[in-house]
């Protein structure tokens, strides 16, 4: 009977212990989906389109490893480099006294045919020892001969008199390395075509200076050289949509021009000022794009900028219009930082990266509106994209918050986009004089952007935001429509849209407060006026 | 990152393994009568409860503070209501407490 209720008491007590231990897992779980769900919410690579380390600009916490004194023992008198010193430096300035050398030499040869017949022995150049002195031979009309030390000018001279080290490996290098690589080149260049053109993509600076005929066919002054066959327009499209991505593009689509969507004016290196024929060249678009930095963006429309995204997006161009043409093929860009001779939107809509909204601009399904388009033309047979439908016509007919919000009422709230009509195709307009209006009198970078930020589709794709998209863009009834619709009007908080407007009528409001590496009370020592609180 | 999820996965499956012990001993503490489909009305409750508050801190932690806290306002009153109605199934079913 003891060892019966023993037992019995042993086992209450593992009751006890397994009821107290499930509640305090409960506490621990709830705790641990709590802070899950914080990490998420914070987690850095919700942030599409952007590279971000998070809270640290570092990887590693250096606080720790600091040590003390200078940063190098001073052991001699302390010079500034010059130029002639590196091996990048030394290169132009051989160039330089090489060139010189050359046409000295040159000259001298004329002079020497000339005086044919008057002995065989050649006069030693103004500068230049004999050639027993200095080591230097006959062959002054080869190209790649290296000129004698004392062929060089200052400060070439000097340095080779103290350095006949490096003297003799500039020489190696001029004489026999270069041109075997020009060997090699023309022997095996081709096999590396592509990383050639991805090199020379991530080098490109050049603006826009002449007509689509001249400048779409020259990577700089040199003329395109001979196009490189695909396999398929498909491995074209692949492969292009690849490199895209690489060059900092987020989304990207393929499809073809449309003249219709081409400005009618202004053709960038032309001219003529006027309306012009597209060329014919242009057969394809590539359209992508970037977001804007979704820390900042938020802080939209005083404290915000259009600049980071447009020069991401504008860089990405740069390079793919050079990949394309480094593989022999016409190619312009249409970015902002260097123009457009099209229209954005509806490349997009056309090249299925994205639907047409409410405040007219494109929504995307990875980041909605926060995004900022790039394009370029090209004859590249590639295999194109068709428009999508994730269920935005519908959403934008009953959401209205970027209508209700912008402070210039420049949106439609109307029910619908019916009759509508702009340059005969039908889709969402919005006033664009009363909205550049507004732009004027924003604060911070100029512009507005707040229906940018405001849509319900500009949200980072954290589970959260990505759950709710999917199952919108499933949803045939519309229920979760309305549900993500009500919610994003009463949890979310905003000011109202007068509050936008400059003082007296409104107070310079933000969506969202700038982040804090934005706000100037944190690291200048100036005075301001804040305007959200007066003079 | 991965190496997180992979810590946070194994964790989190210890404790649910821990809530199911000790909710099985709550149960017969309480001289509930459980069956399957009371189980799993009980664990959709717990895993909605769950999935709110996962939801309210990701506001929080992408900055939508606001947004937070009304979630957990609201799933505290939604998770009463269905707290109650699950409370009223359960306690249907019992019998005299095991302890």
């Amino acid at each position: 009977m003891k060892n019966k209720s023993d037992k019995g008491e042993n086992s209450c007590s593992r009751r006890e212990f397994f009821k107290i231990g499930g509640a305090v897992a409960a506490g621990l779980q709830v705790g641990a989906v709590a802070g899950a769900g914080l990490a998420a919410g914070k987690d850095p690579s919700t942030h599409t389109g952007w590279q971000h380390l998070g809270d640290n600009t570092q990887f590693v916490d250096r606080s720790k490893m600091i040590r003390k004194g200078p940063a190098y023992e001073i052991v001699g008198e302390t010079l500034r480099p010059e130029m002639h010193e590196s091996a990048f430096g030394r290169q132009a300035l051989i160039m330089r006294d090489m060139r010189q050398y050359r046409e000295m030499i040159k000259s001298f040869d004329a002079g020497e045919e000339r005086q044919e017949g008057m002995g065989n022995r050649r006069p030693v150049p103004q500068g230049e020892t004999s050639p027993e002195t200095t080591g230097g031979e006959k062959s002054t009309k080869d190209d790649t001969s290296f000129p004698p030390v004392e062929a060089f000018k200052e400060p070439m001279l000097s340095w080779y008199k103290n350095r006949p080290d490096l003297y003799e490996l500039d020489k190696l290098r001029v004489e026999e390395i270069m041109p075997k690589k020009r060997k090699d080149q023309e022997a095996y260049g081709e096999y590396y075509t592509l990383i050639n053109a991805w090199s020379d993509s991530w080098s490109t600076h050049e603006s826009i200076t002449e007509p689509p005929e001249e400048s779409d066919f020259k990577i700089g002054r040199r003329k395109l050289g001979d196009a490189r066959p695909f396999k398929s327009p498909a491995h074209a499209a692949k492969l292009i949509k690849k490199v895209a991505h690489h060059f900092g593009a987020t989304m990207v689509g393929i499809t073809t021009i449309e003249p219709d969507w081409c400005y009618n004016y202004n053709l960038r290196g032309s001219k003529e000022r006027g309306s012009y024929e597209v060329p014919k060249h242009w057969k394809y678009v590539i359209a992508f794009g970037v977001p804007h930095q979704w820390e900042q963006v938020n802080s939209n429309p005083n404290s915000g900028t259009s600049f980071d995204a447009y020069s991401r997006s504008s860089i990405a161009a740069r390079r793919l219009e050079t990949f394309i043409k480094s593989l022999g093929y016409p190619a312009r860009r249409h970015s902002p930082m260097d123009g457009y001779d099209l229209i954005a939107v509806p490349y997009l809509v056309k090249s299925g990266l994205a639907e047409q909204g409410r405040h007219g601009i494109a929504i995307t399904p990875e980041t909605g509106s926060n995004f900022r388009a790039a394009f370029v033309t090209t004859n590249l047979e590639m295999e194109i994209d068709q428009p999508i439908d994730f269920g935005v016509q519908a959403f934008c007919e009953h959401c209205q918050i970027c209508a209700d919000i912008c402070p210039s009422s420049s949106i439609s709230k109307a029910d619908s986009n019916e009759g509508m009509n702009t340059r005969g195709y039908k889709h969402w307009e919005i006033n664009q004089t009363s909205c550049y209006n507004f732009w004027m009198q924003s604060m911070g970078g100029m512009g507005c952007r707040l229906c940018l930020i405001a849509c319900p589709y500009s949200r980072k794709s954290n589970w959260l935001h990505s759950l709710a998209r999917k199952v919108d863009s499933k949803d045939p009834t519309g229920l979760v429509d309305n549900g993500l619709t009500y919610m994003q009007k009463n949890l979310f908080e905003a000011p109202e849209a007068h509050e936008y407007l400059p003082p007296p009528d409104g107070r310079f409001a933000n969506f969202r407060e700038p982040p804090e590496w934005l706000q100037v009370k944190n690291y200048l020592d100036i005075d301001v006026n804040d305007p959200s609180i007066g003079d | 990152m991965i190496t997180n999820l992979v810590v946070f996965a194994f964790i989190v499956g210890i404790l649910t393994g821990a809530v199911v012990v000790g909710a099985n001993s709550w149960a017969l503490a309480l001289g509930l009568r459980m069956s399957w489909w009371r189980w799993l009305l009980s664990a959709l409750w717990y895993i909605l409860l769950l999935f709110l508050l996962f939801a309210a801190f990701t506001f929080m932690g992408e900055g939508e503070v606001a947004a937070g806290w009304r979630t957990i306002g609201i799933s505290v009153v939604l998770m009463v209501i269905l707290g109650a109605g699950l409370a009223r199934i359960l306690l249907a079913s019992r019998s005299h407490p095991d302890s």
